[in-house]
């Protein structure tokens, strides 16, 4: 145990019950891996892989599977309250559009049993981050999608997180500004250095964010297929670096000898 | 030379007080569309009482007296005390009936909003009361209760039940997963996630049904009145028409349409635009 795993999945799989007759769907295969603490792995993979199924479990929204897994050595569940501090960032915000945004970052502390005292702090601080300072008394619905967004990265950082699972948090949005808040969120998780678990169905995504890239093959029945290691890409990466750009390619094709093709993205 | 100062006076206030004039842009906007709002809103309580005017003048006054006559015959009724007690009656029945039918259908909506099998048990329930008149559930319960305000109470409430019923059971099923699963992932309890995120969701169809219900109630509690008891504004209502006093009629009629407006307009109005600010506003950035 001397270098305990973030996260360790072992043997994962999955099966969605079918109705009747039919043999149900397949949406993980025996999928094993560990992300070491601090590490920022992405899991890239074609739609229906299964990779959001796996970022359910390892949150506990979906304890029905085969396998273990754990983070930080303790077994994920629904109600394990012990588990580490894990911060979530869906596709969509998922903001309460009833609560300001402050006011929504607040149910995550209060959820996260951080005494109310540090709260306004804490807040200033992500709000700070995510060039949200002026608009913490706003309600979501009076925010643009990208300012949505980088509400919910905040509210997920308030907490400060060891393990931060991200779906594909910007796929919903501009090419423009899901690149402002890709950058955002490296110089954010350089603060803060919390382990993260980023899912993409996106080549460049993974290459400009990871420090490894682990790959998955189309589901049914989604399998771990490859690893590309990133460490050599030095940080903090540019958009206009070259390097990035062919290291991105390189995904690809990788990616595409693996899957066949790429006829859905 | 001569655009400078011009330029100048425009650029530094718009610096200056960029959150003032913005308060204020918001302002004028708020008035514009509110201002929209009055016109049309008045326009359309005119044209009503034109309909009124010109249907008396085809009509002889003992059918259908004009605005001003009834509304004369209601100025003297207000300053005599019958008219007040009758109102006081029929508000109290109203009330008692309102909170009989919310409480059932609260629980009703509840339990098959949070239950499937309870959904499929009280669905044909709720087709039963819906298709079945009023009348026959109102004359029903005077039966078997007997002529008596408990009975006036209850035959107001049930009919209401049903339809009130489907309201809160859509709203129930209306709460978005989504969010719940957010609270979760974020290590929410139980207490946290209905407090903080089902009942927040809940709400506005509560305050709909409750608004809704309210003016079901009243009209039913009237004709509970007119069928089964010598007192309130449905018999008062039933009295004059007997007389073939329709001013009378209209007086009453109207006397209560005037403070069921104000408690739903007014009152549940404000409380509804307190309560759900965040709705999506003016504007957006």
């Amino acid at each position: 145990m001397a270098n305990a795993a973030s996260i360790e999945i072992n043997q994962v799989s999955k099966v969605f019950p079918g109705k009747g007759q039919s043999a149900g769907w397949r949406a993980l295969d025996d999928a094993t891996f560990r992300v070491d603490p601090g590490e920022f792995v992405c899991i890239l993979g074609p739609s229906g892989c299964g990779k959001s199924t796996l970022l359910n479990i390892l949150s506990g929204l979906d304890d029905q599977f085969e396998g273990t897994a754990s983070i930080h050595g303790r077994p994920v569940g629904k109600r394990n309250y012990d588990a580490a501090r894990i911060a979530y960032v869906f596709q969509e915000p998922r903001l309460m559009p009833w609560r300001t945004v402050r006011a929504n970052i607040e149910f995550a502390l209060s959820a996260a049993n951080v005494s109310s005292s540090q709260w306004k702090e804490r807040i200033d601080r992500v709000l700070a981050l995510v060039e949200l300072s002026d608009f913490g008394d706003f309600y979501p619905l009076q925010l643009s999608g990208g300012m949505q967004q980088r509400a919910s990265i905040a509210r997920a950082f308030a907490i400060e997180p060891e393990v931060l699972l991200m779906d594909e948090p910007f796929s919903a949005l501009d090419e423009l500004t899901a690149r402002r808040l890709r950058q955002q969120l490296l110089t954010i998780w350089g603060t803060f250095r919390s382990t993260v678990l980023f899912v993409t169905h996106n080549a460049f995504e993974a290459t400009f964010l990871s420090d490894r890239i682990l790959m998955m093959t189309k589901g049914p029945g989604g399998k771990f297929c490859d690893e590309i290691d990133l460490r050599e890409l030095a940080r903090p990466r540019s958009y206009e670096d070259v390097r990035v750009f062919e290291t991105s390619r390189t995904v690809v094709e990788r990616l595409v000898s693996h899957i066949g093709s790429l006829d859905e993205h | 030379m001569s655009l400078q100062p011009l330029s100048v006076t425009r650029f530094v206030p718009s610096i200056l007080s960029r959150k003032s004039a913005e308060d204020r842009a918001r302002v004028s906007r708020w008035f514009e569309a509110h201002a929209a709002d009055r016109v049309i809103k008045f326009a359309s309580v005119l044209s009503l009482l034109g309909l009124w005017y010109f249907g008396a003048a085809l009509l002889p006054a003992s059918v259908m007296p004009a605005p001003h006559i009834v509304a004369r015959v209601l100025l003297h009724e207000i300053t005599l005390p019958r008219i007040w007690i009758n109102v006081a009656i029929t508000m109290t029945r109203i009330v008692f009936a309102f909170g009989l039918a919310m409480s059932v259908a609260l629980v009703l909506g509840f339990a098959m909003g949070l239950s499937k099998t309870a959904a499929r048990f009280f669905d044909v329930w709720v087709v039963c009361g819906l298709s079945l008149p009023s009348l026959v559930l109102i004359l029903t319960i005077f039966m078997i209760v007997g002529l008596n305000d408990r009975a006036a109470i209850i035959a107001a409430a049930i009919p209401v039940v049903p339809i009130l019923t489907i309201n809160i059971w859509e709203g129930i099923k209306n709460v978005d997963q989504k969010l719940i699963d957010m609270a979760k992932a974020y290590h929410a309890d139980r207490r946290r996630i209905i407090g903080s995120v089902i009942a927040p969701q809940i709400a506005p169809t509560m305050l709909a049904s409750a608004r809704f219900g309210l003016g079901l109630i009243w009209k039913m509690v009237l004709f509970v009145e007119l069928l089964g008891r010598s007192d309130g504004i449905g018999y008062q209502i039933e009295y004059y028409y007997q007389m073939f006093n329709m001013s009378e009629v209209l007086a009453h009629a109207l006397l209560f349409l005037l403070i069921m407006l104000f408690i739903e307009i007014i009152l549940l109005g404000k409380l509804e635009r307190r309560l759900f600010r965040w709705r999506p506003i003016q504007r957006r950035i």
